[in-house]
């Protein structure tokens, strides 16, 4: 008869219960996503540091962007605009994490804490909140803005609990608790049990913060890491083509443009005729350059704004195809002759124009620029080429002082606010100094200015249509090239919910192929 | 010896007010404007007066000598501000990341020393091919960009032998991989002083009796040459710990080691004048002190140098 010791038997019970040990190991799940930078700030002060992608996970905004960037409810669960005044219903059932029940006056001591930032873009009137039910107030724009749901979009806009210091421990309503933050590391946060919405599936995730490239991409090969959060036209470039990797990708969202200085003295004066910008926006080869950058996932752009944004639509702007016959021909009735060398002249003068590729760095947009200079070149244009790979250097020295013809960024309008990116970068009025000289004048000044303070959603947006045919068809003060989408790399298995918005990347449903 | 040290110290006191100088000037005259780029880079639409609260905040808004006049006062008593970006004390920003730094720095010291001694006595000892092949490993280790020999060693030992992992927690193993890169280049570069330095010794005459009274290499080594190279090898060991201190901004990023290298380049980028000028402040004094390091063993191992500094 087979007889088992005790010692056999313990060990016979161990290895049975192994299985339900694992399970109980493998019920948590753990996410790690590398960033490139921290961005954390204990500062109390610095309210729009405190906000983006890792304590994004602690707090909530009072609206989200749906699909098409208008607001959607979150902790505001309706809201109503009329005669300069808005309602807000708030979403019953929500606490803060420290147990603190999320109603009218927790809300309102919340949106008081934009008035201690130096960033208050809410621009919401201090004075005018009043509670108008435990879960409802209301509040009034200090410029009459229509626009300040669309602005709570924004990440930096999150709710705070005032009931602690923010700085050290951030309460929020969200889905995560903070764990850990240790600096230039990585910040753990953990899955709140008493979360109001529904419960994320991953249960804890890490920031790493890994500044080098190649290292993130190293360091998601060897399994260290599960997603990367900022991906770099290079990384697309370098990413193993074996399956070991995998792109996950947005819509188009962010451009890659040249804007036109209009308003520059010589001998930064040359695109200030429509003609030449025109020739320019003929000459780029856009399904080429589309084809080697960003993986291929780029396309031709007809505007700085996707026509799913706002439902802008796509009918409102025409584009430019390639031709380089038409552009020399443009180029020959603005009086520019080729030259015996190649370049055009006028009036003695040779068509040199300096073209800066630094936003937000060249690396970003590489080899685009020297792809251009070839594509001008072959028109008659000979371009002076300046890559700077810091974006305060190219803000100091040539946007601000207007020294240089074309300047190449790649950016988004990382706002939901209609107006947000053309306001800022067209018009004369603009708080980013140097853009003066990229805006067209009165006539975007006035459209815009009138966006800005309609009452109404579509009046706004009927404003930013024609702002931005101005923009980019009428005076081209940009030169648009082309749309590409919001990138993140993982290892296989892993399903990434995009968003255009990287802050609205919701990682904590990221799912994980068993 | 203490005189010397004290007439040492006071004669530093102009180089440092220099340093401390060009430290302010390079960051306060650099372009680009930290509340702008902040500001944009976090897709905020600034007031002007929110923008000027702002730079008078951080004293941004005062001509550049009375600021450099306040920032040398609050200096001297090792006040440098606040980060711009994390709002934490310049102080407990460098307290938090120099710890890290100055593991990776003496690790990657003691690795390229004993490195360096090892080429250096290697060659000497070894046959004409061995040495040529010394040679050229050692002008290939020198050539070689950290940022790209830190990849072939991530390769060789983290993809291929996973015997180490890439971005760790700051621990005692993950310090390995970072030291290697920084203490193999630096080793090789000692590595020729430490074989010049015995090869012109071995032409001496008191090397060249001991070696005719019979003596054992390592004892003519040890005995005979290694007390008069000590001096000049201090000096090139304090150049080298003053580099790798300050120099491993580069492998930090790669390995993501949290050390002052990161903090620096994530300082630069977000125009943080604070950390920046407290960084430059700090390295210069680092590379001062490993000077004065230096200066004080050559003495102390230099019979006729020591007579002269008791003798002044």
């Amino acid at each position: 008869m087979f007889k088992m010791t005790l010692a056999g038997r313990l060990a016979t019970a161990a290895l049975l219960a192994l299985p339900m040990v694992a399970t109980s190991i493998q019920a948590e799940t753990s996410l790690t996503v590398a960033v490139k930078r921290d961005r954390y700030s204990i500062d109390e002060q610095k309210f729009t540091f405190t906000t983006r992608r890792p304590a994004a996970q602690i707090v909530e905004t009072a609206v989200k962007p749906d699909e098409n960037f208008l607001p959607s409810p979150l902790l505001f669960q309706s809201w109503d605009y009329a005669d300069g005044t808005y309602s807000i219903t708030l979403q019953e059932g929500v606490t803060f994490s420290d147990g603190t029940t999320f109603n009218a006056d927790t809300a309102i001591a919340a949106l008081r804490l934009y008035d201690q930032g130096r960033s208050d873009f809410l621009q919401i009137d201090q004075e005018s909140f009043e509670k108008t039910g435990d879960m409802s107030f209301d509040f009034r724009s200090e410029t009459g803005s229509a626009l300040v749901i669309e602005n709570m979009t924004h990440r930096a806009t999150s709710f705070f609990s005032t009931m602690t210091n923010r700085a050290e421990n951030p309460v929020g309503t969200g889905p995560y608790l903070f764990e850990s933050y240790e600096p230039k590391q990585q910040l753990t946060v953990v899955r709140n049990p008493d979360y109001w919405g529904e419960a994320p599936t991953v249960d804890r995730l890490t920031f790493r913060f890994i500044a080098d490239d190649n290292a993130r991409l190293l360091a998601l090969q060897n399994g260290e890491i599960d997603v990367i959060d900022e991906v770099t036209p290079q990384m697309l470039l370098s990413m193993p083509q074996d399956g070991s990797v995998v792109l996950h990708e947005s819509r188009p969202i962010r451009y890659v443009a040249l804007l036109a200085n209009l308003n520059g003295s010589a001998p930064f004066d040359i695109a200030q005729d429509y003609k030449v910008r025109e020739a320019l926006a003929w000459a780029i080869d856009r399904e080429t350059i589309a084809s080697i950058l960003f993986a291929g996932r780029g396309v031709p752009a007809k505007g700085i704004l996707p026509g799913w944004m706002f439902n802008l639509g796509d009918d409102h702007t025409d584009g430019f195809g390639y031709d380089p016959v038409k552009a020399g021909a443009l180029l020959d009735e603005a009086g520019w002759v080729m030259g015996a060398d190649g370049t055009r002249e006028k009036d003695g003068r040779k068509m040199s124009l300096r073209l800066v590729a630094a936003y937000p760095n060249v690396s970003t947009v590489k080899p685009m620029p020297e792809m251009l200079e070839q594509m001008f070149a072959a028109i008659g244009i000979d371009i002076d080429l300046v890559e700077v790979d810091d974006s305060g250097v190219y803000g100091s020295t040539y946007l601000d002082t207007g020294e240089a013809d074309l300047y190449m960024e790649f950016a988004s309008n990382n706002n939901t606010d209609p107006t947000y990116l053309l306001n800022n970068l067209f018009t004369t009025t603009t708080p980013w100094g140097g853009y003066k000289f990229t805006a067209p004048g009165p006539h975007v000044d006035a459209l815009l200015a009138e966006a800005r303070v309609a009452q109404t959603r579509e009046e706004v947006i009927d404003k930013v249509r024609a702002a931005h045919r101005a923009i980019v068809q009428d005076d081209l003060a940009a030169i648009p090239i082309l749309m590409v989408p919001n990138f993140t790399l993982s290892r296989p298995g892993i399903e990434v919910p995009m968003s255009e918005y990287a802050d609205w990347i919701d990682y904590g449903r990221v799912t994980v192929a068993d | 010896m203490l005189r010397y040290i004290l007439i040492r110290l006071a004669t530093a006191l102009p180089t440092l007010l220099g340093m401390s100088f060009v430290a302010f000037a390079i960051v306060s005259l650099a372009p680009g404007d930290p509340v702008m780029q902040e500001l944009r880079a976090m897709g905020v639409v600034p007031r002007p007066e929110d923008i000027a609260a702002i730079k008078a905040e951080y004293g941004l808004d005062k001509p550049f000598l009375p600021r450099y006049f306040d920032w040398l006062g609050r200096a001297l008593r090792f006040e440098f501000g606040e980060s711009i970006a994390t709002g934490r004390s310049v102080m407990d920003e460098i307290g938090i990341h120099l710890p890290s730094t100055l593991a990776l720095a003496v690790s990657s010291f003691i690795g390229a020393v004993t490195i360096s001694l090892g080429l250096g006595v290697a060659a000497i000892s070894a046959g004409r091919w061995t040495r040529a092949g010394l040679r050229g490993l050692t002008i290939a280790l020198v050539s070689v960009p950290s940022f790209w020999l830190a990849l072939l060693l991530i390769y060789a030992f983290v993809l291929q032998l996973g015997w180490m992992r890439l971005v760790g927690n700051g621990s005692a193993a993950d310090l390995i991989l970072p030291a290697l890169t920084l203490s193999l280049g630096a080793g090789a570069s000692l590595g020729r002083v430490v074989y010049e330095r015995i090869r012109s010794e071995m032409c001496e005459d008191h090397v060249r009796l001991a070696i005719a009274k019979g003596l054992s290499p390592a004892s003519i080594l040890v005995g005979h040459i290694a007390p008069r190279i000590i001096g000049p090898l201090a000096t090139a060991w304090a150049n080298t710990f003053g580099a790798l201190l300050g120099g491993a901004v580069i492998v930090e990023s790669i390995f993501g080691w949290p050390g002052l290298g990161q903090l620096i380049l994530q300082a630069i980028a977000q125009r943080d004048f604070p950390v920046i000028q407290a960084y430059l402040v700090f390295m210069g004094l680092g590379f001062f002190i490993t000077s004065l390091l230096a200066d004080i063993i050559v003495i102390l191992f230099d019979p006729q140098l020591r007579r002269e500094v008791n003798h002044e």
